[in-house]
């Protein structure tokens, strides 16, 4: 463990300088191929940076991953360890080689549409090559994505017993490209078990210094600086910072916790000499830092520095909607409850799937990338099945919650040990073998257990919180206020944040909303900092904000006012006319009037049974539109306004039904945007519109390979397939599905559109029907079940 | 950016519609407060030689595909090539409003489409200052005319786009955060014979399409803003 002796000993550590630049690249020329066909250029930068004083050289592997070389001919396994060895050779025995890896070049869903496990297995490729040709260390940089780094972070971790450092590339926002702040980056990877994390790449010097400062905040890891020589001239190309320019500030870098300096684009074997001259008097800092517990999102950190509320919708205990979703695999519907409690205000979602009938290891992790797809807020991780935690965790981004690890030997023995090796908080719950005890002493026993055994994996202290068990009030005794004693111990003695399910409380008594307000009230004074609750009920987060003004969370009542300055104006303002009595629901959907739609949909199911709403409103009125549209009289935004209102109209509808446990469709569709498309908007136009003429729409998604797309036809037994491509490079794979379709499933139709189709090109590749836009898709599948 | 950067009569072609009642056109403000807020603007050029030869031509020694390119560049020894993206904030927020509200999304989408076009129009008005030549070819975009779409990852690898400003490029050729433009222009001490733009690669008066074509209105108000 050379590099780890160089870390522990307090010095600095000096690592190497631009790599490209100094190989002065002609077009065209990929550095990876020079491991094997010009070495002897490679061994000469090795050989300058180290004879210029550094102690760590990066092999030439940056590039070097099966997703960038695809097509070149290159063999990654063999550039990497030709690239290790000569490395080797070229520096003397007291240097180490570190094995580099940089991004994939790809973005990773759902910006993109790599996929985790790509990406790892491109890493894991390149991990055990370098591994094998004898790297000293992994290095992990310029990255801008923090699954990807994940994704090479466990890479190296599962696949070698090497140290990693990681440094990410940052704009002078104090954000990378994908939009990862420093802190969520430092609170991940030191979670993750980076042995240094820091900052290359971008910008210069001076614009990384005060990032570094950001990033000196969040951790208590070691640093790394390795800046650019300022921007390149784009008509010269040339850098514009001289080595001591350079190094005149990287005594600051020290101060601001840096121990591990490098250059990265423009820098030479001259800058590393000059930074080593200035460095040898410059004392390294005393680190000092108080770490904030935190959790965040690959986008978003959220400080548990008061209480915050985590939303409890996606969960299908007690909801019949939600179960029937998960069992359609209907994520929009989740997406859906995302979008509503972030707009409530919610910190924090928890995620639980476990319904009969779902596997919650394959559709945990389909519904937390479903969430994030649509919120940035971190998500807790819900199940007690430990196969779909670790399935979710290792595609989250960020620092997650666990909910949960209880105090039975089995849970501690399986949970913990996951919580720990993908760098999570987890929630304990207090209970044990015996259940649930009584007293608020025998559950705080147990939570200090749980405390316990999380330390000795090595789970910070921080990361560990505890629920002590909301019981309902209406058993009668003294639940409620064992309850609140327990966390309050907890709180006082141990110093750990704490979870209840608050809503709880109330079960089986009337009014509930006065006893969960009441209650989460009486529990936020006894110290509880993690509330899981429903935002969007009534005074919940009312009930929060006024807290956390009363409280001192809430600096001169800021977030309290921003929230209600407006409400008495609102309480005061001359009653609005209310909507004139007479407009029906095929009005409201004729206008696109979606609350109106909503309201009188629940109006005339006292009356009418909802397949006689769909038939004799809902399906007239967008005929009209329909119609209209297609005569010119109405335009596209107008038609989907329509259909947004009988959306909503429909989600009454549905909950209706999944009340009464009936689905009552018209038919089911499969939908996908074919293989290596991701532009999906226009197939979720066409799926608006077929939900809206009754029609169940198995969504697929964006990207979807063409067997995936056959296979679902022939298990869902549908009718028709409907395929969307906007480019011209993906219309083969739409052509190769259709193809499978036919082949597999005969009776099938299949219904194609996008952007570069014709009804002439539409024939050539075999479909059944070319649709010009949406409306024409609804028309056919509607001749297609027989309408 | 600034709601006034865009081009609403732009924004109403790429909704396929004249106009928007009041309701929606309140709506449509908000979508481009929204998008503007965003939006994080991030271009990257080059300067680079270009050679004509027999096989084609080569810009910064990158052998470009097809003859529309070789034609777009004759007489130019220079071209600029540049990348512009809004970056990925503008990607989820259409992604979040296709599940909330999908009239947004489409608007959303038509605004964002306005957006990466001005900025490519202010790149391009910047450098035609700041580069003096005396004349400038029309930019030119891979997937235009023969010029292969399947050369973006070349473009992107020569500009170093992923690292610079984060955009990248999928397996299958599409660009990703997904309102980004990759494109050319040349640099001339003659004349420049083009009117070629958008997405057919051709000048507007030879084209067969040009009396139902959706960009005409666009074109003819930008061409206008620019000048």
């Amino acid at each position: 463990m050379k590099f780890l002796n160089l870390l522990k000993s307090d010095a600095y550590v000096f690592l190497d300088g631009g790599m490209g630049t100094m190989l002065h690249l002609q077009p065209g020329e990929l550095p990876e191929r020079l491991n094997l066909t010009e070495p002897e250029r490679v061994v000469a930068v090795h050989r300058a940076y180290a004879e210029a004083g550094s102690q760590v050289v990066y092999a030439n592997t940056f590039g070097a991953n099966p997703l960038k070389l695809e097509g070149t001919g290159i063999d990654t396994a063999e550039s990497v360890c030709a690239a290790v060895r000569l490395a080797k050779a070229a520096v003397p025995e007291n240097v180490c080689v570190a094995l580099d890896l940089g991004p994939t070049g790809q973005l990773l869903q759902p910006a993109g549409s790599l996929t985790f496990d790509a990406a790892y297995e491109a890493y894991k490729t390149v991990c055990i090559a370098g591994a094998e040709a004898g790297a000293d260390l992994v290095v992990i940089e310029t990255m801008s994505d923090l699954l990807e780094t994940k994704a090479a972070l466990l890479a190296s971790k599962e696949n070698t017993n090497l140290p990693v450092i990681v440094t990410m590339t940052f704009t002078e926002t104090g954000r990378t490209f994908t939009g990862c702040p420093i802190s969520a980056m430092a609170i991940t990877l030191e979670a993750l078990g980076a042995a240094a994390i820091g900052i290359n790449c971008s910008l210069g010097p001076a614009e990384i210094l005060p990032l570094i400062r950001e990033l000196s905040k969040w951790t208590r890891l070691p640093l790394i600086a390795k800046a650019n020589a300022g921007l390149p001239d784009p008509v010269t190309g040339a850098y514009s910072v001289t080595p001591a320019d350079f190094a005149a500030l990287m005594p600051e870098f020290a101060k601001a916790g840096v121990r591990i300096f490098g250059g990265c684009c423009g820098t030479t074997p001259a800058f590393i000499t000059e930074i080593r001259r200035v460095m040898q008097d410059v004392k390294p800092a005393e680190l000092t830092a108080h770490v904030p517990a935190a959790v965040c999102s690959g986008i978003r950190t959220v400080v548990l520095d008061m209480p915050r509320v985590i939303g409890e919708r996606i969960n299908p205990t007690g909801k019949k909607r939600m179960k029937q979703a998960l069992l359609d695999q209907d994520y929009d519907y989740l997406r859906g409850e995302a979008i509503a409690q972030t707009d409530a205000d919610a910190d924090i979602l928890d995620v639980n799937v476990g319904t009969p009938g779902i596997d919650e290891a394959s559709v945990l992790p389909q519904a937390v990338r479903a969430v994030m797809e649509v919120t940035d807020l971190p998500l807790q991780l819900d199940s007690s099945d430990p196969k779909a935690l670790e399935a979710a965790l290792r595609i989250y981004p960020g620092k997650p919650i666990v909910n949960s690890v209880n105090g039975k030997a089995s849970s501690l023995a399986e949970i913990l040990p996951l919580v720990k090796h993908y760098g999570a908080c987890v929630v304990g719950l207090t209970l044990d073998e015996q259940g649930i005890p009584e007293s608020a002493d025998d559950r705080f026993t147990i939570g200090k257990k749980i405390l316990e055994h999380a330390a000795a994996l090595g789970i910070p202290k921080q990361d560990v919180f505890l629920d002590c068990l909301t019981l309902t009030a209406s058993t009668g005794g003294d639940g409620p206020v064992q309850t609140l004693h327990a966390v309050r111990r907890v709180r006082e003695e141990l110093g750990l944040h704490t979870v209840l399910g608050v809503s709880n409380i109330s079960f089986g008594l009337p009014n509930r909303p006065l006893i969960n307000r009441s209650f989460l009230c009486m529990a936020m004074q006894n110290g509880l900092t993690l509330p899981i609750l429903n935002p969007m009920a009534e005074g919940m987060m009312d009930t929060v904000r006024a807290f956390r003004m009363l409280a001192g969370f809430d600096a001169n009542c800021e977030a309290f006012i921003s929230a209600y300055q407006n409400v008495q104006n609102q309480m005061s303002a001359p009653a609005v006319p209310s909507a004139p009595s007479e407009l029906t629901l095929e009005q409201a959907v004729i206008r696109g009037l979606r609350q109106d739609a909503a309201r009188l949909t629940e109006a005339a199911l006292a009356s009418q049974n909802p397949l006689d709403i769909v038939n004799q409103q809902l399906i007239p009125a967008l005929d009209v539109v329909g119609a209209d549209y297609e005569k010119g009289i109405v335009f596209l935004p107008q038609l989907i306004q329509a259909a947004t209102a009988a959306q909503s109209a429909f989600g009454v509808l549905k909950a209706h039904l999944s009340d009464q446990g009936n689905q009552g469709g018209k038919g089911k569709i499969v939908l996908a945007t074919v293989q290596g498309d991701v532009h999906d908007i226009g197939k979720n136009i066409v799926k608006l519109l077929l939900e809206n003429y009754g029609f169940d729409v198995i969504d697929l998604g964006k990207d979807v390979p063409p067997q995936k797309i056959v296979d679902t036809a022939i298990a869902q037994q549908v009718s028709l397939v409907g395929l969307s491509a906007l480019m011209t490079t993906t219309v083969g794979a739409m052509e190769e599905t259709i193809r499978l379709l036919h082949e597999q499933y005969p009776s099938c139709k299949c219904v194609v559109g996008g952007a570069v189709l014709t009804a002439d090109y539409a024939e050539q590749i075999g479909a059944d029907c070319y649709a010009k836009d949406a409306k024409a898709s609804v028309d056919y599948a509607r001749t297609v079940y027989g309408e | 950016m600034k709601p006034s950067d865009l081009n609403r009569a732009e924004i109403l072609s790429y909704l396929r519609t004249p106009e928007l009642d009041a309701e929606l056109d309140g709506k449509l403000t908000v979508c481009i407060e929204e998008l503007c807020r965003a939006a994080v603007p991030r271009t990257v050029w080059r300067l680079l030689p270009v050679q004509h030869s027999p096989e084609g031509v080569r810009l910064g020694g990158l052998l470009l595909g097809g003859k529309d390119i070789a034609l777009h560049l004759e007489g130019c020894r220079q071209a600029v090539l540049f990348a512009a993206t809004l970056s990925s904030p503008v990607d989820a927020l259409i992604r979040r409003a296709e599940v909330s509200d999908m009239t947004k999304a489409v608007m959303l989408d038509a605004v964002a489409g306005a957006a990466i076009e001005s900025v490519c129009s202010q790149l391009e008005l910047f450098l035609h200052r700041e580069l003096g030549a005396k004349y400038y070819t029309e930019r030119f975009s891979a997937g235009y005319g023969d010029f292969p779409l399947s050369q973006q990852a070349d473009l992107i690898a020569l500009l170093d786009a992923s690292r610079k400003i984060g955009l990248t490029v999928t397996q299958h050729q599409t660009l990703v955060p997904m309102k980004s433009v990759t494109a050319v222009f040349g640099l001339s001490d003659r004349p420049v014979n083009d009117a070629r733009r958008y997405c057919c690669g051709k000048s507007c008066t030879e084209c067969p399409n040009r009396d139902g074509c959706l960009f005409a209105g666009a074109k003819a108000a930008e061409k206008e803003r620019i000048q």
